[in-house]
């Protein structure tokens, strides 16, 4: 059989790519807590430069560590599915802030 | 296709289909965080109720337990790449590592959550409180099933004998392990960091 190592849709295993996830997510996440424990930054800097560092840390595990991909069947079949769930969560959580954020705004007026 | 050949195929689809299944329950997993993370951040920050959490942060303790995990997940990896090396003593090991990081980031949280009662911010004090401590508590109750499945598989290894089997098992674990770090990046973000500004 040619598959005598199968990956189940999670891509090849490569310790320098694992280095890489390591170093990124390092970096990252020094970034994100010193920009937030120097305190020399107004809150809308921070607030932008740690959901920045997030969003790119979770890109970087996603491709790194999960090792989410589009090379087989099974990885788009992944794909496909974590994408379903971004839309649900973005729904859930995105839905939620502004139906209350709404209703506070109309209690306080 | 020789009879034999075609048994391992469908096996191997068999296994792939394992797989995908258990990616869905981490994906319905990741849907049961979301609701946590909104209502945690529709109790916190509607702006004019003033949080009483921000006192209680401490970001270095917080630094610290993010690396613990981050180099847990880290050492898994190294464990599946002894795995496909079929090195069985150095996957023992590295997940050993594993636990251990994993074990003192639970410890730190749990230190954590008793320091915070004792200085009142106790999970029962209010809404802010009970979010906090159901989502924090949620993750770190999944590190905590985490650390007996790896601990199970230490044990259950060396007795095995079907490469394949031991492959997709760690492939689960790893997609759980992993799943649980992506999870920390926005707990760490939205109830610390944001917490902390």
């Amino acid at each position: 059989m040619e598959h005598q190592q199968p990956d189940y849709g999670t891509g090849q295993k490569k310790l320098s790519i694992y280095l890489i996830g390591l170093f990124s997510c390092t970096v990252l996440t020094l970034i994100a807590f010193g920009v937030v424990m120097a305190g020399s930054f107004t809150k809308a800097e921070m607030f932008i430069t740690i959901f920045t560092a997030a969003i790119i840390q979770f890109l970087v595990q996603v491709i790194c560590f999960l090792r989410l991909n589009t090379q087989t069947e099974q990885a788009r079949m992944n794909m496909l599915s974590i994408i379903f769930t971004l839309v649900i969560l973005v729904s859930v959580i995105g839905g939620s802030l502004w139906i209350m954020w709404s209703l506070n705004a109309y209690m306080m007026s | 296709m020789h009879a034999e050949a075609i048994e391992i195929h469908e096996h191997h689809d068999m296994d792939s289909t394992d797989v995908f299944g258990f990616w869905l329950y981490i994906m319905t997993d990741c849907i049961l965080f979301g609701s946590l993370f909104a209502t945690f951040i529709v109790l916190n920050y509607q702006g004019m109720l003033s949080s009483k959490l921000k006192n209680h942060i401490d970001l270095s303790t917080v630094l610290v337990e993010t690396f613990f995990l981050l180099a847990s997940n880290f050492t898994y990896c190294l464990a599946i790449l002894a795995l496909y090396k079929e090195k069985i003593r150095h996957v023992q090991a590295w997940l050993g590592l594993t636990f251990l990081l994993g074990a003192s980031f639970v410890a730190i949280e749990v230190n954590e959550f008793i320091h915070l009662a004792k200085e009142g911010f106790a999970w029962d004090l209010n809404g802010q409180a009970s979010s906090f401590f159901t989502l924090v508590g949620t993750h770190g109750f999944h590190v905590s099933c985490g650390l007996l499945w790896i601990l199970i598989m230490i044990f259950q290894l060396p007795f095995i004998k079907t490469a394949s089997i031991a492959q997709r098992r760690l492939t689960y674990l790893g997609l759980f392990w992993n799943f649980l770090d992506i999870v920390w990046i926005f707990v760490f973000t939205v109830v610390y960091l944001m917490g902390a500004m």
